[in-house]
Parts: C-alpha cells; sequence; structure tokens
C-alpha cells in the first residue's frame, strides 16, 4: 500500500512514455497523422533499420565520437584534478573558473566554437593566418569536422569529470597517502599506486556516467556542423532528430530512438553491476577484517 | 496571444496591437468586412525578408477591415515542425499558415490546407478586382495547385489550395565593378559561369568565384537542383524512374564541385546566408540563388557593395530553367477563423499590397507589381526578375511527400561527393537506387 503512489508516479512518468515509443517503433506515423491513425507495421522500422547504411554509419560515428571524448575528457579531467587538489591561495576561484563551461547552454557552446572554427572571421583561423600559416577547413573537411565537434565536447565536458575526480580525491584516506610517503613513493608513483586505484570505483561510475550522455549528444553538433559534411558528424541523436522532423518518419525514428536505448541500458546495466561487484568486494574485506579482529 | 511563442519584434506587435484598437475606434471599415470586425487572426510566417517587408505594411490590414492579426514568426526550416503539430489539432491555433513550396504535398496529401475553391466562389468574400490572371502563373502552378500532373502540378484534376506568397526565382547577382575591371562577359551560360568562378581567384587574389549554398542535406541538394534543371536533367523520368545519375546529374555534381573548389574556404559548407553574406561583404564576384536577396544587397546596413551589384537571368545549359520555390499561404483545415483569413489572404496577395510589400524589399507575386515604373525605379533589378520568371521551371524539383527523405539522402551524399572525393558518379548511383525503394514503397510503382 505505502508503495502504491510512488509505483503509479513511476508507471505513468516514466513508464508510459518509454511504452509509447516502444509502440510507435511498430507503426507507420507520420507526423500528420494521429497515432491512432498510423498503420501497424510490425518489425518492419527494425528491419529496415539493419539494412540502413545511413543508420549504421551514425551509429559507428556516435561510438567513436563517444569513446574518444570519453578517454581525452578522463586524462584531461583527472589530470587537472591531480594538479590543482592543494590548497593554494585563490584556488577555489581557478576551481569555479575551470567547472564555467558545463554551465553554458549546449546551443551556445556550439554557436561559440561554430564562429570560432569560422573559415574567414574565425579566431583560430585568422592567428593561423597572421602567423603565416594555411588555414583548417575546421567545418569543411570530414576528418577536420570530426576533430572540431570532439575538441568542444572535450572543452564542455571535461570540468564534469574534473570536478568529480576532485571529490574522489579529496575524499582519499590520508593516511594511505601519508604511508606512502614514509615508505618513500615519489609523486607519480603515489598517483599511479595509491591515488588512481582508491579513485578507481567513482572514475568507472564518471566514465560510464559520461558515456551515457555522449552516446546522446546533440544540440552542440546540430548547431555546429548540423551532421556534415556528408554523415561525417551526424550522431545517432541528429539521425533520430531528422527522421522524425525531415523524412517525417515517426515510426522509424521511435525504433531507432529504442536501439539507442538499448545501448545505454546496455552501459547502465554494466555500471550497476560494476557497483554491486565493488560492493560485494567491500562488504567481503569488511567481514574479513572482522574475523581477524 | 497565449499561443504565441515567438515574435520577431515584441516592439512591432506592441505597434500592431496600439493600431488595431485606435484602427477599430477611428476609422469606418468597408462593409465586406464588417462581419469580422475584431476577429484576431493567428498567422504563422516565416523568418525570411519577404515576410519580414510584410510586418512593414500588415497593420494596415487592421487599420482597413478592423481585423486584428498577431504573427507567429518562425526560422523557416522550423516553422513545418509547428505546423504539423499545430495541423493535427482537432482546432487549431492557426488561421493562416505560410509553407515552404515542399510541404505543399504532404499538407493537402494528408488533407490539412482548405481548397480555395469555396472561397474564391463566395460573392461575400471574393473581391471582383483581384485579378487572378496577373499572379504569376508559374509560381501558383508551383505553390498552390496541387492534385493534377503528377500530383503536384495543375491539370485537369488540380486544385488551388494556397496562394504564391514569398514565391521566388533564381537569378545570377555579380559584382559589376570586378567585371568591368578584367573586362568580363556576364555569363549566359553555365559553362561560362564556372569558368569565371574559376578565373576570379586568379584575378583578383583572396576572392572566390561563385558564392552558392553548398551545406550537406537540404542545401547541397539545392544547389545541384540549381544545375542540373539548365543542363535538361531530372530527378525523375515521367514514370517516376530515377534518373538523377545520369549523364546531366553527373555533370550537375561535378559542376558544383568545381564551383565550391573555386571557392572561398569553408564555401563547402555555406547554407544561402552564408553564401548570401560572403558575396555581401564582397569575398565573391558572383551569386548564384533566390532572388530574395537583392534588397539585402542594397541595403548599407547589411551590404558593402551597394551599387556594385547587377543581376543577370539565371545561366542556361541546353534549356533556360530558373527555380521556383519559396513560401505560399494557405488556411489550415482546423483553422478557427477561416473567411476572415481568406480575407487576409486575399489582402496580402492583392495588386495593391504586392506593391507595397515589394517596395519594402519583398517578392512581388504579380506581373504587374514587376512593371510597376515606381518599383523598377527603387530597385532596378526588378525588370530582370520578371524576364527570368518566364523561364521558371514549376517542375523544378518533385514536390511529393517522399521528397523530404530522397532530398536529405541527395544532400549528403552531395556532400560526401564535395568534401570526401566520393566519385559523382557512384554517388548518384548510391541516391538513385535509395530513391527506387522509397519510391517502391510509397506506391508509386503499384500501376506500373
Amino acid at each position: 500500500m505505502f508503495l502504491a503512489p510512488a509505483a503509479a508516479i513511476l508507471a505513468i512518468a516514466l513508464l508510459y512514455p518509454i511504452g509509447y515509443m516502444i509502440y510507435a517503433s511498430f507503426l507507420d506515423w507520420n507526423p500528420s497523422q494521429r497515432i491512432g491513425e498510423a498503420d501497424w507495421v510490425g518489425m518492419r522500422n527494425y528491419l529496415k533499420l539493419l539494412n540502413d547504411a545511413a543508420f549504421w554509419e551514425s551509429t559507428w560515428v556516435t561510438v567513436r565520437f563517444a569513446s574518444i571524448v570519453v578517454t581525452l575528457e578522463m586524462i584531461f579531467g583527472v589530470g587537472l584534478a591531480m594538479i590543482l587538489d592543494r590548497n593554494l591561495r585563490g584556488m577555489s576561484i581557478l576551481r569555479t573558473i575551470f567547472i564555467l563551461p558545463m554551465m553554458i547552454a549546449p546551443i551556445v557552446v556550439g554557436l561559440m566554437w561554430r564562429y570560432m572554427y569560422h573559415p574567414q572571421v574565425g579566431i583560430f583561423n585568422r592567428t593561423l593566418k597572421s602567423l603565416g600559416f594555411d588555414t583548417i577547413p575546421f567545418l569543411s573537411e570530414s576528418n577536420w569536422a570530426f576533430a572540431s565537434v570532439i575538441i568542444a565536447d572535450i572543452w564542455q565536458w571535461t570540468p564534469f569529470i574534473f570536478i568529480l575526480s576532485l571529490a574522489a580525491l579529496q575524499s582519499l584516506p590520508q593516511s594511505a597517502i601519508e604511508a606512502s610517503r614514509i615508505d618513500g613513493a615519489s609523486g607519480w608513483q603515489q598517483v599511479l599506486y595509491i591515488k588512481l586505484p582508491l579513485m578507481l570505483p567513482v572514475l568507472i561510475v564518471t566514465v560510464l556516467l559520461r558515456l551515457i550522455d555522449a552516446f546522446k549528444v546533440l544540440e552542440v553538433i546540430l548547431v555546429m556542423t548540423n551532421g556534415g559534411p556528408g554523415l561525417s558528424t551526424e550522431v545517432l541523436a541528429l539521425r533520430i532528430s531528422r527522421t522524425a522532423s525531415e523524412f517525417r518518419e515517426l515510426g522509424e525514428a521511435a525504433a531507432m530512438s529504442n536501439a539507442l536505448l538499448f545501448l545505454l541500458m546496455l552501459l547502465t546495466v554494466i555500471m550497476f553491476g560494476y557497483t554491486k561487484l565493488q560492493e560485494k568486494r567491500a562488504a567481503k574485506l569488511r567481514q574479513a577484517a572482522q574475523e581477524e579482529i | 496571444m497565449k499561443h504565441i511563442t515567438n515574435i520577431l519584434k515584441p516592439s512591432l506587435l506592441a505597434g500592431l496591437v496600439a493600431i488595431s484598437a485606435s484602427g477599430i475606434a477611428q476609422a469606418e471599415v468597408a462593409a465586406q468586412y464588417k462581419p469580422y470586425e475584431g476577429t484576431t487572426l493567428v498567422v504563422n510566417f516565416p523568418v525570411f525578408p519577404h515576410y519580414n517587408s510584410t510586418m512593414k505594411v500588415i497593420q494596415q490590414f487592421t487599420e482597413e477591415t478592423g481585423i486584428n492579426v498577431e504573427v507567429d514568426q518562425l526560422a523557416y526550416l522550423k516553422m513545418r515542425e509547428r505546423q504539423t503539430l499545430e495541423l493535427t489539432k482537432a482546432k487549431g491555433d492557426y488561421d493562416l499558415i505560410s509553407y515552404v513550396v515542399f510541404s505543399k504535398a504532404d499538407y493537402v496529401y494528408a488533407d490539412q490546407l482548405e481548397n480555395l475553391a469555396r472561397y474564391f466562389m463566395n460573392p461575400k468574400l471574393a473581391d471582383p478586382n483581384f485579378d487572378a490572371e496577373d499572379l504569376i502563373d508559374g509560381y501558383v502552378q508551383n505553390i498552390g495547385v496541387a492534385g493534377g500532373a503528377k500530383g503536384y502540378l495543375p491539370g485537369p484534376t488540380g486544385s488551388l489550395y494556397g496562394m504564391p506568397f514569398g514565391s521566388e526565382t533564381s537569378a545570377l547577382a555579380y559584382r559589376a565593378d570586378i567585371f568591368e575591371k578584367h573586362g568580363l562577359k556576364v555569363p549566359e551560360t553555365l559553362e561560362e559561369m564556372v569558368d569565371i568562378a574559376c578565373k576570379i581567384p586568379e584575378l583578383e587574389p583572396g576572392m572566390g568565384g561563385l558564392a552558392m549554398r553548398a551545406a550537406s542535406g537540404h542545401h547541397a541538394s539545392h544547389a545541384f537542383l540549381l544545375l542540373l534543371n539548365p543542363l535538361g536533367g531530372s530527378v525523375f523520368d515521367d514514370n517516376w524512374q530515377p534518373v538523377i545519375n545520369n549523364a546531366q546529374g553527373v555533370a550537375a555534381a561535378n559542376m558544383l564541385k568545381k564551383i565550391t573548389d573555386c571557392g572561398v574556404d569553408g564555401a563547402k559548407t555555406f547554407g544561402p546566408s552564408e553564401a548570401a553574406s560572403g558575396f555581401s561583404s564582397g569575398q565573391y564576384a558572383m551569386f548564384l540563388d533566390s532572388i530574395g536577396f537583392a534588397a539585402g544587397f542594397q541595403d548599407p546596413s547589411k551590404s558593402q557593395v551597394v551599387g556594385k551589384v547587377q543581376w543577370a537571368m539565371h545561366p542556361k545549359g541546353v534549356v533556360a530553367a530558373s527555380q521556383t520555390g519559396g513560401f505560399g499561404i494557405g488556411i489550415p483545415k482546423n483553422a478557427q477563423h477561416k473567411e476572415a483569413a481568406f480575407l487576409l489572404l486575399q489582402w496580402l496577395t492583392s495588386k495593391e499590397t504586392d506593391l507595397k510589400i515589394a517596395m519594402e524589399g519583398g517578392n512581388p507575386s504579380r506581373y504587374s507589381t514587376y512593371q510597376d515604373a515606381g518599383l523598377n525605379a527603387k530597385y532596378p533589378y526588378s525588370a530582370t526578375f520578371g524576364e527570368a520568371l518566364k523561364y521558371a521551371n514549376p517542375d523544378w524539383r518533385p514536390i511529393i511527400p517522399t521528397w523530404g527523405k530522397i532530398n536529405a539522402d541527395l544532400g549528403t551524399t552531395l556532400s560526401k561527393i564535395l568534401t570526401e572525393g566520393l566519385d559523382p558518379q557512384e554517388g548518384l548511383d548510391g541516391v538513385a537506387e535509395r530513391a527506387h525503394a522509397i519510391m517502391e514503397e510509397a506506391g508509386y510503382y503499384t500501376w506500373q
């Protein structure tokens, strides 16, 4: 009985929209129709996806994008946290400045970078020109465009990794770090053998959270390249948006959304699985310690 | 007001409201408008030069008729999304909508636009001096009529669902000073145009030849069609078989690649606004696109080439075939004030208003407007545009429900040809194959 209100809210607010999306994925549904007028087509939308080269290209772009940005953001974010984990004057202001990018609306981030990458008036190409170098086709050549959206994402989301890593670092048991220092461990050895292993549970969760987010990236890329040139930066979320609004295929868009949802659920299961594993390991260690006592 | 989400200029709205109030109080409205006095129409317009010009005169409608107008202006590619939601409601919030030409097929097919016949048949509503013969024929066929030949063109079975308003054709803008300086002849054919486009960077270092849209998707596809039509090509043959990959198609793709290769940095990702701003900032010697940009090139607050620009006909290939496109206006089936909306539609497309909007920089929809001496004195290029309209091809692109998907595929494939070195024949073969599958699924080969 006590669970009933929560269960009702869960059913209405969470499961109904998901159920609606799953149902829509089995329909041939045009936005000019009400959902009741759409024809039931069974698995046709999913079968179409299997043979849709553009969908697979978008999936590949998304996987590459997410893997590269998350790897680089982890390196930069954790690195910055290590550097700024000290009590210096003005450090709190510096930390605040570092996290500013993730507070900016993604549309603004996209616009800002688009103008910075502008072939004629953008700061990067103007600087290159003034130094006598050739300009770079940041957004008009496929590989450069892909690299350019990665740079923008890293700029925006490294602070997220930084904040979580810093929090993890500051909550590490000082006794272990002190003990390693007394044992003569160098700074690098402390990072590699003490800090990183102790931070690992937090880092894993951070990676998974960022991966989930990176798989759904849309606004920044929409504003910067709109998926082009060609399909070189067309991530899955953008493909879904185009399929719904431009191609007017709501059923297919819903099937793509479900494919993305399935992929993200897989990542979430891994995240929960890992957390569970950690909890079990910790419980075992606690038990072993108690038994020793 | 609660439904208005994006008014272009709040001050303008305030002005409209003020005028509507004072207009009703002071001026006596004509008898034919009396039954609708005090009605408030909600209309959906795009943010587009023609409609921005319309906003400068629309308050006169309220003054003359006592009918208030609230305008919801949206970016034109976003407009369709909103309209799709609005048109499926049982009771719509929009009384009059502007639609992009390629939306005509979807809206008519989904039975979401009013057939205008019953309004033009109603003696209480139809103005006997409307003079429909004066409307530019190609525009009416392209934007307004559906149900005739090929389903989207006029013919014995066709009917009128909208009126051209902000329709446009294409023409070539060029820098007269640059052409004169280097003794260049204004191109009359596509070959001459491409030749000059690639000579310009050598003659004027730092300057691009021809500014043209080419961004991945709709814009690349649009630019391709600007070249394909004069070359005698088309997307489909008369039996709906894709022929986009024939010799003309490949020639058009190669031409587009050459044009963008001879452009300034970033030319391969230009949308129409970027191409126009490249030309108006003096980075380009030529610009091939809609005539809708003409007034902007004359505006000193936006253009650095005022007084240096002249216009020529869209260069021909084997035929002269300029674009027909742009916008029309129609009355949604679920509108709540259909008759008053028709009065606004009729007023906006009347001879008098067409001229007023054109004088503010809009695109005329009437032959008489192009012949007006005052307009030609203010905008000397009007005569050229009037001439160009004789060659405007109403079948410039297929206006069918499947076009959105084919257009997007064509546009991204062209972008790959321009930026990734994809072989044009191979790329267009792929588009034709996929287009065939899309058409087959949509039932276009059922009777074959």
